[in-house]
């Protein structure tokens, strides 16, 4: 297997799954997460976010294209023994109290059975940890889900639409508990389609469109820099003024007299002043700042879920 | 050997599993000793029996001595379902939760996961056969004292001969449930068809099949359930006066064992093939 980057935890090569039925669900995907960044995986449902991560995890193969997790072929047992991971809904037995089923894993794990009650205090579940998995509410589910991926205290979580059905004091709670988890060395791989939860909990973003990446940074350099809107009139007279200023390469006409400029933001006085001393009215002036939803729009062509 | 203790952990705390194990047991009593002992006590003019034998004659059946093969002949295929249904239930149903990816992405991999599974499987199956002569062995000295008859019972080494033939055949059942399970990824399909050829299609095809002449046997000797019954009755029929006994099987013990080996061996390896190689997307 080639060489990997030194500090990533998470390296997708060409990552590729294509179905039998033709449908390529991930194309030629190469990504890379560093040690100890909560990494956004941002795509609209059915871009090929659940995929990749269940490939991550060894529970798909990929067509073509090679994989690491956690310094380890997906899947294996020296993966996932540093791995926690949590796919779509979290899957646990319905006729045993949470408590056993995180037990029972703990079990599996050989991970002490004292670290059970530490990892239901974490999640703040331990009073209703000896209430059979059935009665649960799908926040508690989801809190017992991320609480199994804690028991072997993993250096990369998995985490795929965490805050998926939970209502909106639940998503805050869980939102919470990952921007937490991913405080000091561990690194935390979250899936989402929900642009603001991902600006609150990542430090770097990778969107995803038709299984392939279109897009990867932090936000502000997804966002790019800020532009300058004017709305002035007459729209003639203000797009001479402006151009002959700036350059007419850094004006762009949104009609109606409205103008976005792609300058130093420092010169807005001096372009107001401009402005009004050759006899335009200005009415707006403001920082055009793009909103994470305009480029994920922009990206992928669809609505971001909000 | 964590996988094992794993497994074994949420099999003992499954109601479901007991419900197979305890109805299996209440079956014993009931259907073996319970019903046969209150009908061959008490019922008159019963029709149909030769001359000579009276029910009386039956009740040897229900004695101590008689006690292994009684429980080989009556429990090897329909003691068999319950541990049909046990397969299904332990593997069907993680397909059915969606807890198989929950398991798949623990520290194990997928085939130390498969053979925990397995070992939590035999566990249960020989619980369910210890079980069942147990209880079969204090029915036959509650039958035996209740007509005053001798306590004497098979010599350890026929007992424990009994035992390992139950367990090879039971564990047919349960790795035939286990491997429908796995094939099909859920629980109903697997009972329903385990249950449709336990129950119908061996015996329907060479009840009509035994029309056609000898060859037909010389196929079934192939067949699982029928080798379920040749080892059963390896152990011999009880001679009953006035009965035929000791008819002699179309296939011996060791043919018997061998054939059954075979179809368990070919469960584990074509279970551990479909777990390793496919993927989990639900």
């Amino acid at each position: 297997m080639a060489s990997t980057t030194s500090d990533a935890v998470v390296e997708t090569r060409a990552l590729t799954k294509r179905y039998s039925n033709g449908i390529v669900a991930v194309d030629g995907l190469n990504l890379v997460v560093r040690r100890g960044e909560v990494y956004g995986f941002l795509g609209p449902n059915g871009a090929g976010k659940t995929t990749t991560l269940r490939m991550l995890l060894g529970l798909i193969r990929p067509t073509s294209g090679s994989a690491t997790a956690a310094g380890a072929a997906p899947g294996t047992p020296q993966s996932l023994e540093k791995v926690g991971a949590m796919v779509e809904a979290p899957a646990f037995y319905p006729y045993m109290t949470g408590y056993d089923n995180l037990r029972m894993l703990a079990i599996y794990n050989g991970v002490p059975v004292s670290r059970v009650d530490a990892t239901l205090e974490q999640v703040e579940l331990t009073p209703r940890a000896r209430h059979k998995f059935s009665t649960y509410s799908m926040g508690m589910k989801q809190r017992l889900g991320i609480a199994a991926c804690l028991l072997k205290q993993p250096e990369l979580l998995i985490l795929d639409e965490p805050t998926n059905g939970l209502d909106p004091q639940g998503m805050v709670d869980v939102r919470n508990l990952i921007i937490e988890l991913g405080k000091g060395d561990r690194t935390v791989l979250v899936s989402s389609h929900l642009l603001g939860e991902v600006e609150q909990m990542c430090t770097r973003i990778g969107v995803i469109q038709k299984g392939k990446l279109v897009a990867e940074g932090t936000i502000d350099e997804l966002r790019g820099s800020a532009s300058l809107f004017i709305r002035a009139q007459p729209a003639e007279k203000a797009l001479s003024v402006l151009a002959e200023a700036c350059g007419a390469d850094k004006v762009k006409g949104d009609g109606d007299g409205a103008f976005s400029l792609s300058v130093d933001l420092s010169r807005t006085a001096e372009l107001n002043r401009l402005l009004v001393q050759s006899g335009v009215d200005v009415t707006e002036l403001r920082e055009n700042e793009r909103s994470l939803e305009d480029v994920f729009m922009e990206l992928t062509g669809t609505e971001a879920g909000l | 050997m964590r996988a094992f203790s794993g497994e074994l952990f949420k099999t003992v705390r499954r109601i479901s599993v007991w419900v197979c194990v305890v109805g299996l047991l209440a079956a014993a009593v009931t259907i073996g000793y319970a019903i046969p002992w209150i009908a061959e006590t008490f019922a008159k003019n019963v029709q149909g029996l030769p001359a000579g034998v009276t029910l009386a004659d039956l009740k040897i059946q229900l004695y101590p001595a008689n006690f292994i093969r009684y429980t080989l002949q009556q429990w090897s295929s329909l003691g068999g379902v319950f541990a049909l249904i046990v397969g299904v239930l332990l593997q069907g149903s993680e397909y059915g939760w969606g807890t198989v990816k929950t398991l798949y992405t623990q520290y194990d991999g997928r085939l130390t996961m498969l053979f925990g599974k397995l070992g939590a499987l035999f566990s249960i199956v020989v619980l369910m056969v210890v079980s069942l002569f147990a209880v079969d062995a204090v029915s036959s000295a509650g039958a035996a004292l209740l007509d005053g008859k001798s306590l004497d019972f098979p010599a350890a080494g026929v007992i424990l001969e009994g035992v390992g033939a139950m367990i090879l055949i039971f564990g047919f059942w349960a790795g035939f449930g286990f491997i429908l399970a796995t094939a099909f990824r859920q629980s109903a399909m697997a009972i329903g068809l385990g249950l449709a050829y336990a129950l119908v299609v061996e015996g329907l095809i060479f009840g009509l099949g035994s029309l056609l002449g000898d060859w037909v046997k010389k196929i079934q000797e192939w067949f699982p359930i029928a080798n379920t019954g040749y080892l059963a009755d390896a152990f011999g029929r009880t001679n009953i006066r006035g009965l035929t006994a000791n008819i002699t099987p179309y296939a011996d013990a060791t043919h018997a064992i061998t054939v059954l080996l075979i179809y368990v061996v070919a469960f584990v390896a074509i279970s551990a093939l479909l777990v390793r190689r496919r993927d989990v997307t639900s």
